[in-house]
């Protein structure tokens, strides 16, 4: 590891040894009488890659203003075996009467550590009692093994980062069939308040009438967000009864996908899936998803974000009835949708079926 | 035809969601509309959790415009929102508030209100539900429901639910509390009733549940055998601010806090687990509780199990403050308590001879509301040597309602030392330091449970009655008898009377230090 590489010593805090993090971390709180302890969690993130420490601790800190929790910075990199260096912080907010809440913070770097040594490392360090949430960064690779994950609670994962999503995710089922922890995957995250908008739009008891007739279903996503756009298709076809889905006849343009499934009355649904056109605003690619459309008969359901506001617009037209409405948008920040999975606690059991259907979508677009 | 099933909803935030509706608000002029009412639909917009093409329609006397009313809302928004004031969703939001001005007498206002409803439900396409909200002055209460009933409001299209919110005070006595539920009987069915009480709303109180039955820790010590007696607490340290004297001195704290938030708080307390989290489930228990409390009967019983008092000069966080009878719109002669401290016993196998002691008043020295359990000691035989610390020795348990919401527990534990010496120590969970998130208010949690049909947080109309059936004794006692309990007195920024303190003191207690 290069000095280059180093973490900076000032963001993550102060290096202490490793036999000494918990005493350490005591003598914090014993030196202020101002400062309280406060935490909830273990939430971990686990990481193999260097670059990102800056963003890891921005992240933890966002988490931490919402969420009291021990966090836990895991940065293991692929080098020679090299003695696991260690910092401690506290992410501190304030309180009342000139006191502050403040989570504790513990950062490894570990330097070419097996599943065993980030086990020792991690699980030496909890706040005993307190459940393990573990955000792991990037593709499931060397050091997910059944060691580690079966004594996970929640892992969250983000698939949109996967370098290989079919083998990724074959990799996660199996892991998940294996042991009893829950999934959170923040593509499907991306998408909460979106699907929420589409309850909302088919409330509204004309459009629900007229939803058999639906025929095309259009998503736009962001650039680097095809696999929200995909398990939100997922999503719609199981919710639909669709069968399994096929590459529709035409042929879509480089990136997009379009398939289609047969909806139980036997029609055909048609499903796109863009990518926004690169030229298209700037700060519409921060969004995972700009857009979503169904349409058929006489009903058209519109669900779009303009410019990655914080709203998500509906329209609703059914014949000759239309109306429009506003909602809230899921965060476009990373820990934020982190944040709002600890917020809902229980996780989405639409979530467990729609990653069973995944692998017939990833075929279906040819990314297997 | 089948009731079509939406098929993206989809169970995601293990929560109610609201149907679409139109919510009329009758005394939309006033100052709970602007402070709580509008601020909590907003925010409930915000978290995403209002039905499509919601509207709300403000009732009320003065005349003016829809454009008036909205900008009037959203100037109370801006103060008074929790999550902020957003102009995109304002926007979006005020563009469904309406103003409907009528005398609330009037049968013409509501052949319009009508008109106005149908209107709404035309240009939606579909008849809508619709929530009524009493929110004006409770002696426009029977008028309105009267008219609402006469002008066939109060039935709903086919499919569709027409409800009622009644705020507080659901009647003065237990005569007019049956009065009103017999107007609201004859207008709504019971299960599209909803009489609110904001304190269920609020985090704690919805907590008390969850904390005694889903961890396995507490309900089976929580019963006469381990506790020892049980305090609630609401104590306010404010006096009679704002021109409130005038409504203060027609209803005393027995009526305006005991007959409903405290007995609720009460009866979650000691109701037994119900069966489910179903409305009803939920009611049942709790109702069994207040039918359950032994009767006070007749001025001796009173006099000896509730104090009542008035606040005499004193200050209040370094501030001189005026007595209770020389208050802003009080009658200098006021026999209405500011302060009342029962003591109750609850006529059940689980709480035979457990006293619940329960205080509440104004110019106290500070605003906190909250439950403490007191379980009992233990034998102390290894320890019967040496030397504790009197009643702070005990296991207590408090649940903090307001302000500061949360649980602590106090315990004993070794001092570090040669000697065996104990300590008392606290655990201590805080809701604002453990999660960085708010807590909804309390309106917001409740308006969004009427929309969704969920009642469980709202008082049932027995519940009130029985409420009222234990409080009336009370009050002839203080007001109808030839012997009434004496009016007792204490200093604007203590703790209550010492008549209070001796209350307790009988039974070898204290009321805990807040």
């Amino acid at each position: 590891m290069s000095n280059a590489a180093l973490p900076n010593g000032e963001a993550l805090g102060l290096e202490v040894p490793l036999g000494s993090i918990e005493r350490s971390l005591q003598q914090i709180w014993a030196d202020d009488q101002a400062k309280t302890r406060s935490s909830l969690i273990n939430f971990a993130i686990y990481s193999e890659e260097a670059g990102d420490l800056g963003r890891h601790c921005a992240d933890l800190e966002a988490i931490t203003a919402q969420h009291s929790c021990r966090a836990l910075l895991v940065v293991n990199l692929a080098a020679e075996t090299a003695p696991a260096r260690a910092w401690i912080s506290a992410h501190c907010r304030p309180y009342q009467e000139g006191k502050v809440v403040c989570s504790e913070q513990i950062s490894f770097v570990l330097q070419g550590a097996d599943a065993a040594q980030v086990q020792n490392v991690v699980f030496g360090h909890l706040d005993s009692d307190l459940p393990l949430m573990v955000w792991w960064q990037g593709s499931l690779k060397r050091c997910f093994e059944e060691r580690l994950y079966s004594r996970i609670h929640t892992l969250i994962v983000d698939s949109s980062r996967w370098s290989d999503p079919a083998a990724q995710l074959q990799r996660l089922l199996g892991a998940w069939r294996s042991a009893d922890f829950d999934v959170r995957d923040l593509s499907w995250t991306r998408s909460h308040l979106l699907r929420t908008a589409l309850a909302v739009a088919f409330q509204d008891g004309k459009a629900l009438e007229h939803l058999h007739e639906l025929q095309h279903i259009e998503i736009v996503h962001g650039q680097g967000h095809r696999s929200a756009a995909l398990l939100l298709a997922a999503w719609l076809g199981w919710r639909l009864k669709g069968g399994k889905p096929q590459p529709a006849a035409a042929a879509p343009q480089d990136g997009d996908a379009s398939l289609q499934w047969i909806s139980p009355q036997g029609g055909t649904v048609t499903v796109a899936i863009k990518a926004a056109a690169p030229a298209a605003d700037q700060a519409a690619h921060s969004c995972a998803l700009l857009s979503l459309e169904l349409s058929g008969g006489g009903m058209s359901v519109r669900i779009w974000r303009q410019s990655c506001s914080s709203f998500i617009h509906i329209r609703v037209c059914a014949g000759e009835h239309q109306h429009e409405e506003v909602m809230p948008a899921d965060s476009v920040s990373d820990a934020g949708l982190v944040g709002a999975q600890l917020e809902r606690a229980g996780g989405s059991t639409h979530f467990r079926e729609v990653l069973a259907l995944l692998p017939h979508w990833l075929e279906a677009t040819g990314s297997h | 035809m089948a009731e079509l099933e939406n098929p993206f909803e989809e169970n995601l935030l293990n929560r109610n969601r609201a149907e679409p509706c139109t919510v009329v608000i009758f005394g939309a002029t006033g100052d709970l509309t602007n402070r709580k009412l509008i601020p909590a639909l907003y925010n409930v917009a915000a978290c995403g959790d209002l039905p499509p093409q919601f509207k709300v329609v403000g009732f009320a006397r003065r005349d003016k415009s829809d454009e008036v009313f909205r900008a009037e809302l959203e100037e109370g928004n801006r103060r008074n929102s929790r999550q902020g004031h957003d102009e995109e969703l304002w926007s979006s939001f005020a563009q469904n508030i309406h103003y409907h001005r009528s005398e609330f007498e009037d049968p013409a206002g509501y052949v319009r209100l009508k008109q106005l409803l149908d209107r709404f439900d035309r240009e939606r396409g579909a008849p809508a539900n619709r929530l009524f909200y009493l929110a004006s002055a409770p002696e426009a209460f029977v008028p309105i429901l009267d008219m609402l009933r006469a002008s066939g409001l109060n039935h709903a299209p086919q499919g569709r639910w027409a409800r009622v919110v009644c705020e507080k005070p659901f009647g003065k006595d237990l005569i007019t509390a049956r009065a009103l539920n017999d107007t609201v009987a004859a207008t709504f069915a019971e299960r599209d009733t909803y009489r609110i009480d904001h304190y269920l709303g609020k985090e704690t109180a919805q907590n008390i549940m969850v904390l005694r039955f889903a961890n396995a820790l507490f309900e089976p010590n929580w019963n006469s055998r381990y506790i020892d007696n049980v305090q609630i607490t609401c104590a306010e340290n404010l006096g009679m601010e704002g021109g409130r004297g005038g409504y203060y001195d027609t209803a005393g704290a027995l009526r305006d806090m005991v007959q409903n938030h405290l007995f609720q708080l009460l009866s979650l307390v000691a109701m037994e687990p119900p069966t489910d989290l179903s409305a009803d489930s939920v009611r049942d228990e709790k109702v069994k509780v207040i039918r359950a409390l032994r009767p006070l009967i007749g001025p001796e019983a009173v006099a000896a199990n509730v104090v009542r008092a008035q606040y005499a000069a004193g200050s209040v966080d370094g501030v001189a403050r005026v007595g209770y009878r020389q208050e802003d719109r009080v009658n200098p002669q006021s026999m209405t308590e500011a302060y009342v401290a029962l003591r109750l016993f609850i006529d059940t196998w689980r709480w035979q001879g457990v006293p619940f002691y329960i205080r509440v008043g104004k110019r106290l020295p500070k605003k906190a509301t909250e439950i403490s359990v007191h379980f009992k000691k233990p034998p102390q035989v290894p320890f019967a040597t040496r030397r504790l610390l009197g009643n702070s020795s005990e296991n207590t348990l408090v649940i903090r309602i307001q302000p500061d919401e949360g649980i602590a527990m106090r315990i004993l534990c070794k001092q570090p030392g040669q000697a065996l010496n104990m300590q008392q120590v606290k655990m201590d969970f805080r809701y604002s330091s453990s999660f960085g998130t708010a807590s909804p208010e309390a309106y917001e949690r409740l308006l969004l449970d009427a929309m969704a049909g969920d009642a469980t947080l709202f008082a049932r109309c027995d519940e009130v009655e029985n409420a009222w059936r234990f409080i009336d004794e009370i009050q002839r006692a203080w007001h109808y008898s030839d012997k009434p309990p004496p009016m007792c007195e204490y200093p604007a920024g203590s703790w209550g009377p010492r008549e209070a303190d001796e209350l307790l003191r009988q039974d070898g207690h204290q009321w805990r230090l807040l």
